[in-house]
């Protein structure tokens, strides 16, 4: 009999659609071939099936186990280029997802992979910095400062030892793009990072995953065991010795000198700077902290010049922005597109609006400290100054939209416990202050609060932004202070009195 | 402890022990008794201290600050119910208080048959396929307040 090959995603997400129930349910079906792959990121069609056609691959969406005979038929497929989610989107570090297997390096390498860091050992470090630089590449972490300049820090600082640290701590709610690079290609991230340390003279590195992925660990272990089977993990003169480290549930330790507390094995708490970990971080010593993202947009540059990354995006946005959108959208899912895009058509075109019976409220972006915006305001384009202007942050591209069920006394309370919670405990702005905000928050939500509750919110928030250590303390206010500012009826309805002088 | 726990305890610390010029590291430490034991009893501390050759103030310092080491062992299921910013955009709130009702158990403890231990989580990375709901390690996304009896079920 000839089998046909299929093709399902294996990512955490996928699963959680039902893509291993249906792997389950065909295991033993003798006329398929089910290859399992990353996925295409356009969460709300899975499971999805791909198979091979003349044309090209073929779809078909959320999937149950009956449908098996019209897809070994080829019947009622959708051509994946005609897939309007994806044909809109510009792939170009998420160009290998839903194509290829994870952990086959063969396929990585045939798609292009390897071609930077064959680059990279050709060129001086100096000369990779500079072709950073032209790449006008930003950090796409949260603080977007240019990649290269730290880079270069870390080169010129010498030392006996420097250390490349790959943070995949992913903590914003609202966001997998990380997640999905490590499950889904994780030779790029390993070949960002051997760049990175071929640039500064590294011979360690470490990848800080969070403990909530589990499968990004594991695919992240086995692929360097492939890398360092495979070779790559030798340079001319030295080898590279590269650990998978996973955290144990604390947002502030994506706070880069935080992350290197905890990397060290200690409490994971905030130090000020500078210095700068590229300066002295991990053990004293030069070490570059960036985000997974981050590393994975390198390869493309060195393959394919700093100049071309620079044509793509706006004037101080350069390449591509990974969105992930969330909440109460239709298409939930993983959105790669050049910088400039009003926030509108994000999720108009690839949100594809409300979700059956939603009726939009306000949408935040760039995470639990990133700002709310309200429907009059959607036509923002998505790039860095636009954002900063605003008084916003795209942080990791986030995108979370709440419907009109949503409480925003709720909501702002929740993200003021949040930072309470989560807060390092270093400064006292960022401690107590967000502890009395989520207090007042509570009374408010109660229908206790007093008249000079929303004056006291607003004078804490001003302290926490210009006297917290880290952004934690410091953007907290934000999405408390634009809820307040376009929802401010919902929080006056819980203001009953006036206390008493 | 049972004479188990703690021949158990000593051969998860076996691999954490320092090698110079290596310093000791406490979290890896803390991870690696919590994988073997499931949790790190406060009645280790001294003992990981002494393998580490660090106080046991530092050792409690670590142990109480990261959330996911925990002091007491879990029920046999650990339900984690995230409460990030795209689950609660889809009503996850509603889920974990359906969760609290069906098992009679409130956020951050088990059952009397310690069946199951409820938690909150803040982000399981699963936002597109939310309301998301974690059992031990298994995720599921999508879970309305109806699906909760169903979904716990095979958990025994
Ligand atoms: C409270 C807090 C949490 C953070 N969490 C993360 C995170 O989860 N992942 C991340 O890459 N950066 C996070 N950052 C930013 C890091 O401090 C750092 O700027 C980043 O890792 C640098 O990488 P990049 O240059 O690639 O952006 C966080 C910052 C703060 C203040
Ligand atoms: S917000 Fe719940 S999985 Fe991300």
């Amino acid at each position: 009999m000839k089998t046909t090959r299929l093709y399902l995603s294996n990512d955490t997400s996928s699963l959680a659609a039902g893509a291993g129930r249906l792997a389950d349910a065909w295991r033993e079906r003798p006329e398929i071939q089910l290859i399992r792959t990353s996925s295409r990121g356009a969460f709300f069609l899975e499971p999805m099936v791909e198979r091979d056609m003349p044309a090209g691959r073929e779809a078909w969406f959320n999937v149950t186990s009956d449908d098996l005979p019209r897809i070994v038929g080829g019947i009622g497929g959708t051509p994946v280029t005609e897939i309007p989610f994806l044909e809109q989107q510009t792939r170009v570090i998420f160009a290998n997802f839903g194509i290829t297997e994870p952990l086959a390096l063969d396929e990585y390498q045939m798609r292009g992979g390897l071609k930077g860091l064959a680059e990279a050992r050709r060129l001086s470090p100096e000369t990779i910095i500079e072709e950073l630089r032209l790449s006008r590449l930003r950090g796409r972490g949260g603080a977007a400062f240019p990649v290269w300049k730290k880079w270069q820090v870390a080169q010129q600082t010498g030392a006996e030892q420097k250390y490349v640290v790959a943070n995949a701590d992913e903590g914003d709610a609202g966001t997998y793009c990380d997640r999905m690079i490590m499950e889904g290609d994780p030779f790029r991230l390993i070949e960002g990072m051997l760049i990175c340390a071929r640039a500064i003279g590294a011979t360690r590195g470490y990848i800080y995953c969070r403990y909530e992925y589990p499968a990004a660990a594991r695919a992240m272990k086995f692929a360097i065991q492939k890398a360092l089977e495979a070779g790559l993990l030798d340079f001319d003169d030295y080898p590279f010795d590269l650990e998978v480290v996973v955290g144990a549930g604390s947002y502030v330790c994506g706070e880069e000198t935080a992350l290197l507390e905890s990397l060290e094995g200690r409490r994971g708490v905030v130090l000020a700077k500078p210095p700068y970990p590229a300066e002295s971080g991990l053990h004293g010593k030069p070490t570059i902290v960036s985000n997974v993202l981050t590393f994975a947009a390198i390869p493309n540059i060195l393959a394919n010049g700093g100049a071309w990354h620079a044509s793509l995006g706006t004037e101080g946005s350069r390449g591509t922005m990974v969105l992930q959108i969330g909440g109460r959208v239709r298409q939930p899912g993983l959105v790669e597109v050049p910088f400039g895009l009003p926030l509108r058509d994000v999720l108009d075109r690839f949100g594809g609006g409300m979700a059956p019976g939603a009726r939009f409220k306000a949408v935040q972006v760039g995470g639990p400290l990133g700002s709310l915006f309200p429907e009059s305001q959607l036509d923002i384009p998505i790039c860095y100054d636009a954002f900063a202007e605003a008084g916003a942050i795209l942080g990791h591209g986030g995108i979370v939209v709440y419907d009109r069920e949503t409480n925003m006394v709720e909501l702002a309370r929740h993200f003021m416990a949040f930072t309470a919670d989560e807060s390092c405990g270093k400064c006292t702005p960022c401690r107590v202050g967000s502890v009395r905000g989520r207090e007042i928050l509570e009374r408010i939500q109660s229908g206790q609060g007093a008249a000079e509750d929303l004056m006291l919110l607003s004078d804490l928030g001003e302290t926490m932004k210009t006297a917290s250590l880290c952004a934690l303390g410091g953007r907290a206010p934000y999405p408390v202070e634009t809820a307040i500012k376009h929802f401010g009826e919902e929080f006056r309805q819980g203001v009953k009195f006036t206390r008493p002088a | 402890m049972t004479t188990r726990g703690r021949s158990g305890l000593a051969e998860s610390l076996e691999p954490c022990r320092p090698m110079p010029p290596d310093k000791p590291n406490i979290l890896k430490a803390l991870l690696a008794v919590q994988s073997a034991l499931g949790h790190v009893p406060t009645s280790a501390i001294s003992q990981i201290a002494r393998v580490l050759g660090v106080s046991d103030a530092q050792v409690s310092g670590v142990l109480s600050y990261y959330s996911d080491l925990r002091i007491q062992s879990a029920g046999r299921h650990l339900i984690r119910v995230c409460m990030g910013e795209s689950c609660m955009a889809n009503h996850g709130g509603r889920v974990l208080r359906t969760i609290q009702d069906h098992l009679r158990v409130s956020v951050g403890d088990h059952e009397p048959e310690r069946r199951f231990t409820l938690e909150q989580m803040s982000c399981a990375g699963n936002c597109a396929v939310s309301p998301t709901v974690m059992v031990d390690e298994d995720l599921h996304g999508k879970v309305t307040p109806s699906d909760v009896p169903s979904l716990l079920e095979p958990y025994r």
